[in-house]
């Protein structure tokens, strides 16, 4: 068992840097999730750490050990691929024994282990197939199993369920988060899909242009993201940002017609940016159309209703604020109609604001 | 009942199939049956060209001269022999150029070039290019012999070394073909298998072993197979290098099969010996559409 330590890692493809200095700390036994869009350097930071790429700078530690110029299979982790990898020509045993033979593992041993990684991964009945007569979920029981065999110090995922169709997703995904209740071992994840990250990830390092911005607890990613990019790539529908100026001291968010008297603590940790452009951030769910959020302090603002999206459990709407469009989560039976004119509530001890130029949350 | 001409102008799928079909089947029996059915025919005549007395039916005459004849025998083996030696020893060479092209070399191109030009040079050219390099005089095999301090040595004058001399000629003018065949199913196998392989802790050796020999096995199969086929054929290179000589040293099957049909002008057993190698090549053939259909229903 071992956590797992970045720092300071660069990584350079010729003349072009993707990875610019990222510190991570994975303690043991914690899953910590990569997310981030196409592009961002999540699964070349997992492979720096896998081994199957080299860091131009910076180290790499797993447990104590400086990993940088170790192979593969020096560093004792094991990895689930994108496509699986399975050797096609290898029965599902010998897939799953191929590690263990390579380090000249005693039969019996093998055997034991294959089997007990089978059985836990309910895959003891496709032991003698072939990759090929195995559908997709079952392909991807199989490379989590040949990786549990090992009992490595890490487990590395890369986009695992990537590409298995939603239900099937969601039924590994309550499977992998079994797995490492089970195990207890560390594992890191990568993958674009927020709701993999939110769901499995004791820890999420948000990644954008191969740069951290922000890493956390998927509680504090949510509440309180660090960015504007942390805060639009989470939840669906994502958060809703308004443009605006603020004004009076920083205690009053404009847009246009629209105005907003904000809350204490965001008015003075927002001081230093009066006159200056920012961004209003909330979420669906603290805007309120109908009799919701009683209970909350909240800013009234008149609204428009452009479009209603009934989801059954929910109903998503649309509203026109000023010049710009929100999206608001409210409950099914809300009886409003396009066109229609309403006020809508913006919960005050929900509102995020974000420099307009950077996107960095202003928060005191 | 429907005359011919009616369904020719309404036709049913069968008959469209039938018609649509036909011309192909025309060239076919051409290009195809005809000349083998000839062959066949022929070899059962007494049909000497230079006699000036016709062809005669012999029935299964030249078949019992073929069985008693000890050239057929020789060329036969010494057909077999190169087919034994250069197949392996083109799949060797030709699998470590795959190798070597299928390295992330910065520029692929002038490597796929050096690869491929032996396989696009003519076969008789290649022939010449070994002999001048074997020539005991201005050869450079001799002249390279002789600065290491040996003696100028007649290569293609001696039944051993002119066989081998034959034998290189040949792995290294066939090696292309494997490698190009080799390279392609070399880039079908999965990057990421070899990653997985590296993760469960494969050096690069066992990586070759446990998934590059299986992962390309069909395309060995394939390879060896078309190779085996042509190398049975062998005729261009022995007969540009050394004619088949010294004496019948390094004649093959289809070298002897031309000398008798076209110097000696023996039509009649020239088509035996020549139905012989096709049974061969039938053999083969089948072998390879076998394999083919069991690797298609696995």
């Amino acid at each position: 068992m071992a956590g797992v330590e970045i720092r300071q890692i660069v990584k350079r493809f010729g003349d072009v840097e993707v990875i610019h200095g990222i510190n991570l700390d994975i303690r043991d036994g914690e899953f910590v999730v990569f997310v981030g869009p196409s592009g961002c350097g999540k699964s070349t930071l997992l492979r720096m750490i896998a081994g199957l790429e080299s860091t131009t700078g910076g180290d790499i530690l797993i447990g104590d050990t400086r990993v940088n110029e170790l192979p593969p299979r020096a560093r004792d982790i094991a990895m689930v691929f994108q496509d699986y990898a399975l050797y096609p020509h290898k029965s599902v045993f010998e897939n799953m024994a191929f590690g263990l033979r390579l380090r000249k593992t005693p039969e019996a041993d093998i055997q034991a282990r294959v089997k007990e990684a089978a059985a836990i991964l309910r895959i003891d009945h496709l032991l003698e197939r072939k990759p090929r007569q195995l559908s997709g979920g079952q392909r991807q029981r199989v490379a989590m199993g040949r990786s549990i065999v090992r009992n490595p110090k890490c487990f590395l995922f890369d986009e695992p369920l990537s590409n298995l169709d939603a239900q099937l997703r969601n039924e590994m995904r309550t499977e992998i988060k079994k797995l490492h209740a089970r195990l207890g071992k560390t594992i890191i994840y990568v993958t674009h899909d927020q709701v993999e990250a939110m769901t499995l990830a004791d820890r999420i390092a948000v990644l954008s242009g191969g740069r951290v911005m922000q890493y956390a607890t998927p509680d504090e990613i949510y509440h309180r993201p660090a960015a504007k990019f942390v805060a639009g790539f989470t939840g669906s529908p994502a958060m809703n940002f308004l443009r605006g100026t603020l004004a009076a001291g920083a205690e009053r968010f404009d847009a246009g017609t629209v105005q907003i008297v904000l809350p204490k603590s965001l008015s003075s940790a927002a001081r230093a940016r009066v006159g200056q452009a920012v961004e209003l951030g909330i979420r669906p769910e603290d805007i309120a159309i109908a009799g919701d959020l009683q209970n909350y302090a909240t800013a009234t603002v008149a609204a428009s209703v452009v479009v209603l999206e009934p989801l059954g459990a929910e109903t998503l709407v649309t509203l026109r604020i000023g010049e710009q469009e929100v999206v608001c989560r409210t409950r099914p039976d809300v009886s409003a109609q396009p066109g229609q004119t309403v006020e809508a509530r913006l919960r005050l001890d929900k509102l995020h604001l974000f420099d307009a130029t950077n996107g960095v949350a202003l928060r005191s | 009942m429907k005359s011919w001409l009616d369904r020719l102008r309404d036709p049913s799928e069968r008959t469209l199939g039938v018609i649509l079909l036909s011309p192909a089947f025309a060239l076919l029996a051409l290009i195809v049956v005809y000349p083998i059915g000839k062959l066949f025919y022929n070899s059962f005549f007494d049909m000497r060209l230079s006699g000036g007395q016709g062809s005669k039916w012999i029935g299964w005459q030249n078949y019992a001269d073929m069985i008693k004849d000890g050239a057929f025998w020789d060329a036969t083996w010494n057909t077999v022999l190169i087919t034994l030696i250069t197949v392996p020893g083109a799949l060797v060479v030709g699998l470590a150029l795959a190798l070597l092209a299928n390295l992330p070399f910065k520029r692929q191109w002038p490597v796929r070039l050096a690869l491929l030009l032996p396989w696009a040079l003519p076969l008789a050219f290649a022939g010449l290019i070994w002999a001048w390099f074997f020539h005991t005089e201005y050869g450079f095999i001799n002249d390279v012999w002789v600065r290491m301090g040996g003696e100028p040595r007649m290569w293609l004058l001696s039944p051993v070394s002119a066989f081998a001399a034959i034998c290189i000629a040949i792995i290294w003018k066939s090696s292309s073909f494997m490698a190009l065949i080799l390279l392609a199913g070399l880039q079908m196998i999965p990057k990421s298998l070899y990653e997985a392989a590296e993760v469960d802790g494969a050096s690069r050796w066992q990586q070759f072993w446990q998934i590059t020999v299986p992962m390309l096995m069909p395309s060995i199969v394939v390879a060896l197979i078309f190779r085996t086929i042509t190398a049975l054929q062998t005729f261009d290179i022995p007969y540009t290098m050394t004619k088949g000589g010294p004496g019948n040293a390094t004649e093959t099957l289809a070298m002897y099969i031309h000398k008798t049909t076209i110097d000696y002008l023996d039509v009649g057993f020239g088509s035996t010996l020549a139905v012989g190698m096709f049974v061969l090549s039938m053999i083969l053939t089948a072998a390879y559409l076998r394999h083919i259909s069991r690797q298609e229903s696995a």
